[in-house]
């Protein structure tokens, strides 16, 4: 299973972190310090994968964001390259050429849709479509419950 | 694009965010921050109560206070109340909030179970949802209790939307993997199974992450999932890049599904369906072929779905480990990677090629590559390729490439990363040590180590140099030579000095024959360094100068001299002064005779197992030694030297020559006989606990008297195991002992330490995993034998066991604790059963646990009057029992405490029960003539003679 998500930018500025384990929050910190500092210290052209304690590091920059991620011993590195790469497209068919920014003003949504493709670590969907739908379904759910109960079912 | 999105509902939170921004300085962002903490507390303490919105734009600022980094230490209520909204996107930020705030343990759990079991029952598809990502995220014990029972309900109901399903298998295994065992297993189980048929993608991609976990633990529950995985794998294998529409990524058909599919096949061993396993060598095939195929697409993402695959495949081919063909065709195309021109590509190459490399009929194949290999280490620009290669090349060497490995890694050390340094060091050494087959290189590579990379060299490693030295006499004179030669640099490293000192001083007299390197000249060479070393080192060149008296009687003067000098004997180092002192004193006032005793030469170590692997382990965490080890120790084990044998004679130390370096023995794995007088090793070596202890208590069976042994010990079911033919042979080694090596096999090494007070005993096992994986569903269980069995209503012993961690990381050792209480006497030990899976195949043995009689025995003073007296009192010949048998061990010893009478041995003591005291009284008679003994004893009750003399007859 993935560890942890974190998104943070050539700065060292966290964007989004989910942790599909619970830790106490020093040790989040801690982590995310760890991660920053060899994350951005890597050269271009590296690989992107590092070995971190008894973990797999796998990272990626988009433009200005890096997303890195980091997984158990047996999980396979180039899949989870591809799901940030997934994770990516899904930001990018939202927001419509997502930028660093509409993840910082809007990063209630980063982590809507993170939640419709990863639950507990592990890939819950990766159809692009369905999870798009599901956020669509979402958005449009701004109707009370009465509303919605009283409406015909679909 | 959605209508409402973007933030746009909340205005207030868009322009807290680009206040935020536009702070200059980090004051001024905490100023603003604070600001709004104070707003936003006065708005939740105010009187007017709070719309749903306002509520959920605070909720949220607060949110992104947290996540910039600052604590918050309120709003966890108000999110709470959000739960209970019926505006869904309400419910959505205070779930939000619950799951990045709140910890496992907080006491608004409760609150929380609430609002989740509503959301749970309202059949709403999206809140379900919901609710089952809030239960993930947290996954605590509380929540566990509560939806535990719930959630597999919703995920096999026939009427659950997908998207719950999904959400629901993924939920489960969460709870699963927190608290095991809240999760029952029950008629679910199957349907789960089967879900792996399902119509929908994306339930098969959720549900398998759950299956598999399943399997890990339970693999006969679940084994029917084997067939189905294969015919889904074959399915999506050979489907044309389009059939799967959106599950398609970039023209690879499902690639997660497909890795996950492959993944569950890793937890059993190759199908034993013939039709099954064609279908899946079929799948293997076609995975590899697809390999050569042109590209589809020139994207990255298209060959890195592909590729990841292909490594998954690989990674079940090396798992199988029974197909050859297959297996050098994996070997083959990972040999391709090595040279691509993506990084990542050939870092993978050379991670899966590590393993490989530890199969039989691979690694042949692997060394072929070994070129390649050397120039990767040479020039990849990635310092984390580099280290790859390092792995890959210590996993591939053996005895045909040892040098030309050892030599690449030397020349690497040069310009190595300083980050992976001290590992390397470790590596040359133990390769070095392992495969030298003459010393004089062996005593080479390490000490060009220490020229290289001396700020890396470990204690372990010079002290090893130095055992192994003095262990062998071949190798005396050539280390005493070159060392010499390298303590002719103007700057040598200190551990070069040490390493120096130590040789010269107990064989510098093998060279002093050449008069480039009489005895002066060498304590010159030595004594030239001295001022610039620290104080141990210095403590050491003392001592190297008291042995250089002895050895050199021409030297000493000149060293009495050094000696008295007052930066010696007056130095404000207490060590060294009283070093100085006492050997001043002692050259001065012993005779030549007294000296050359007092400084005779080292005896020989106790050979024993090199701390340096176990070092190297511990810096890299488990698993990170190859499993080569692992197979070089399976197939060498054999001819290795049995530390315990091995006395102070040096003939034998000449016989070692011949099979030198027993590779197990640096495998730190193996316990080794007497307490070793090697320097102190690097503390948590998987045997250090056992330090102690006595010879390894063989592996091979044993022939017993075989009333046990119609069971093989290989026989794997779930039902304990019949105990092992050996196990009373084990058994008896404890009689009189209470700590060692209980058994130890390839996989597993159990050790005993034990305590006993009265009739009370406390026993610690300690299980260490001698392998590189880890062992899953660990569990042990004390059950009683037969005579116990049979007197259920009056137990003899009382026998309590704390459980055991179910998951024993590789390399890594846990302990259990057993009290013991004896109720009355008893003639069998209990059974030790344990179970555990190994790479997905159950380990099942089952040992007697050395729990004997006499371990109640407390010894009794007493004059030898009395002692026959009372051995009159207790003639009756059922309160006898006797044995007349051969001495098996010579004899010199004396087991028991006892009084000596005479050519007789007696003891006197009471077996300590609960129910009751048993008084035994023991006379052993030695023929010297005919090498045996008649051992007899008397004690108040007739069992306790008779199962005492048979235990003690094994002693002797």
């Amino acid at each position: 299973m993935m560890r942890f998500l974190l998104l943070f930018s050539r700065q060292g500025k966290l964007r989004l972190q989910k942790w599909f384990t619970p830790l106490p929050e020093r040790e989040r910190k801690k982590i995310v310090r760890d991660m920053t500092t060899l994350v951005l210290a890597r050269k271009p052209r590296t690989c992107n994968f590092l070995h971190w304690k008894d973990l797999k590091i796998v990272y990626k920059r988009y433009a200005s964001l890096y997303f890195c991620c980091a997984l158990e011993e047996q999980e396979n590195e180039l899949l989870a390259l591809e799901i940030l790469h997934r994770y990516v497209e899904l930001l990018d068919k939202y927001f419509g050429n997502v930028c660093e920014l509409d993840i910082i003003f809007n990063f209630e949504k980063a982590y809507f849709i993170l939640d419709e493709f990863l639950m507990g670590g592990e890939v819950q969907e990766t159809s692009k479509q369905s999870i798009a739908n599901s956020i669509e379904a979402s958005d449009m759910l701004q109707e009370t419950m009465e509303e919605y109960m009283s409406k015909p079912a679909f | 694009m959605p209508a409402v999105s973007k933030g746009d509902g909340m205005r207030g939170l868009a322009v807290f965010i680009s206040d935020i921004r536009n702070c200059k300085s980090k004051e001024a962002e905490i100023k603003r921050i604070n600001k709004e903490l104070a707003n936003i507390r006065s708005k939740f303490k105010g009187d007017k109560a709070l719309d749903g919105y306002s509520k959920k734009k605070y909720v949220c600022k607060l949110l992104f206070i947290f996540l910039l980094g600052h604590d918050i230490d309120f709003g966890h209520m108000e999110a709470v109340n959000l739960l209970s909204s019926n505006k869904y996107t309400e419910k959505q930020i205070g779930y939000l909030f619950i799951s990045v705030l709140v910890n496992s343990n907080s006491e608004l759990i409760r609150l929380i179970n609430n609002g989740i079991k509503n959301d749970l029952s309202s059949r709403n598809p999206t809140f379900m949802c919901l609710a089952l990502h809030c239960i993930a995220n947290v996954g605590s014990r509380e929540m566990a209790e509560a939806f535990a029972g719930e959630i597999p309900r919703i995920l096999v109901a026939g009427d659950t939307m997908d998207s719950v399903k999904q959400s629901a298998a993924l939920c489960l295994l969460r709870l699963y993997k927190t608290s095991p065992d809240l999760v029952l297993m029950g008629e679910w189980t199957s349907r789960v199974v089967h879900l792996l048929n399902d119509q929908h993608m994306g339930v098969v991609t959720a549900a398998i992450s759950l299956i598999t976990c399943l399997s890990q633990k339970n693999p006969d529950e679940f084994k029917t999932c084997v067939s189905l995985a294969v015919s889904r794998l074959s399915r999506i294998v050979s489907s044309a890049s389009t059939d799967l529409q959106d599950y398609t990524y970039y023209f690879v058909p499902a690639p997660w599904l497909s890795c996950k599919l492959l993944r569950l096949l890793q937890c059993y061993p190759p199908p034993e369906d013939g039709a099954v396993k064609g279908r899946l060598v079929e799948c293997l095939e076609t995975i590899l072929n697809k390999a050569q195929e042109p590209p589809k697409s020139k994207k990255v993402q298209h060959s890195n779905a592909k590729n990841a695959i292909l490594f998954e495949a690989i990674a079940l081919i090396i798992h199988y480990d029974s197909e050859p063909n297959l297996l050098v065709r994996a070997c083959n195309q990972l040999g391709q990677f090595l040279q691509h021109r993506e990084t990542n590509l050939r870092y993978l190459a050379l991670e899966s090629m590590c393993t490989l490399a530890s199969s039989e009929f691979s690694h042949e194949a692997v060394k072929t590559h070994i070129e390649t290999v050397i120039n990767a280490l040479k020039t990849e620009r990635d310092v984390s390729v580099r280290q790859r290669a390092a792995d890959l090349l210590y996993a591939m060497c053996d005895r045909s490439n040892a040098k030309q490995i050892v030599a690449e890694m030397l020349s690497y050390l040069e310009t190595a990363d300083y980050s992976i340094r001290e590992e390397m060091v470790l590596k040359v050494a133990i390769l070095a040590e392992k495969y030298a087959v003459d010393y004089s290189w062996y005593v080479d590579t390490i000490l060009n180590l220490i020229r290289i990379a001396g700020d890396y060299v470990s204690e372990e490693v010079w002290y090893r140099v130095i055992q192994i030295v003095i262990n062998r006499d071949d190798v005396q004179g050539y280390a005493a030579k070159t060392v010499f030669e390298a303590l002719q640099a103007p700057a040598c490293h200190e551990n070069m000095v040490k390493v120096g000192g130590y040789i010269l001083g107990e064989f510098g007299n093998l060279i002093a024959g050449d008069p480039r390197s009489s005895p002066l000249v060498q304590f010159n060479l030595l004594h030239s360094k001295f001022h610039l070393c620290s104080v141990p080192t210095r403590a050491l060149l003392l001592s190297a100068y008291i042995k250089f008296i002895n050895l050199f009687p021409e030297t000493k003067s000149t060293i009495q001299e050094v000696l008295r000098s007052d930066s010696q004997i007056r130095n404000s180092d207490v060590e060294l002064q009283q070093r100085a002192v006492e050997y001043l004193k002692l050259s001065s006032i012993a005779s030549t005779d007294v000296l050359a005793t007092v400084l005779e030469e080292m005896p020989p170590f106790p050979e024993r197992e090199s701390s340096i692997l176990a070092k190297l382990k511990k810096k890299k965490g488990p698993g990170a030694v190859s499993s080569t080890e692992q197979e070089d120790g399976k197939r060498e084990g054999g001819e290795l030297n049995g530390g315990g044998e091995r006395g102070a004679d040096s003939t034998i130390a000449a016989s070692n020559a011949s099979t030198p370096s027993p590779s197990a023995d640096l495998l730190g794995l193996r316990s080794s006989g007497p307490v070793s007088a090697a320097p102190p090793s690097a503390g948590s070596l998987l045997v250090d606990v056992f330090s102690e202890a006595g010879p390894a208590a063989p592996a091979a069976a044993v022939n017993d008297d075989g009333f046990l042994s119609s069971a093989p010990p290989s026989v794997v079911s779930e039902d304990p195991a019949p105990p092992m033919p050996q196990s009373d042979e084990l058994l008896h080694k404890f009689v009189c002992k209470s700590n060692g090596v209980l058994f130890e096999n390839q996989l597993l090494q159990i050790g005993v330490k034990s305590e006993y007070r009265q009739n009370l005993g406390r026993m610690y096992l300690f299980y260490g995993n001698k392998t590189s994986v880890q062992f899953v569903s660990f569990s042990t269980s004390v059950t009683y034998t037969g005579e116990l069995q049979s007197h259920i209503h009056e137990l003899s012993l009382n026998v309590q066991t704390k459980p055991v961690e179910p998951l024993v990381e590789g390399g890594a050792q846990v302990q259990q604790v057993i009290n013991i209480e004896c109720l009355t006497d008893f003639s069998d030990a209990p059974l030790l059963n344990i179970k555990f899976r190994y790479g997905g195949a159950l380990q099942n043995l089952t040992l007697k646990l050395p729990v004997t009689v006499n371990k109640f025995f407390q010894p009794t003073e007493m004059v030898s009057h009395d002692f026959f007296q009372r051995w009159k009192q207790l003639s009756q010949p059922q309160q006898e029992a006797q044995k007349i048998f051969k001495a098996s061990h010579g004899m010199d010893k004396e087991v028991l405490k006892g009084k000596r009478i005479m050519e007789n041995f007696v003891c006197a003591g009471v077996i300590q029960t609960k129910a009751q005291q048993v008084g035994c009284l023991l006379r052993l008679e030695p023929n010297a003539q005919a090498q045996m003994y008649r051992l007899t004893l008397r004690s108040s009750k007739d069992t306790v003679s008779k199962r005492l003399c048979d235990l003690l007859a094994e002693q002797f």
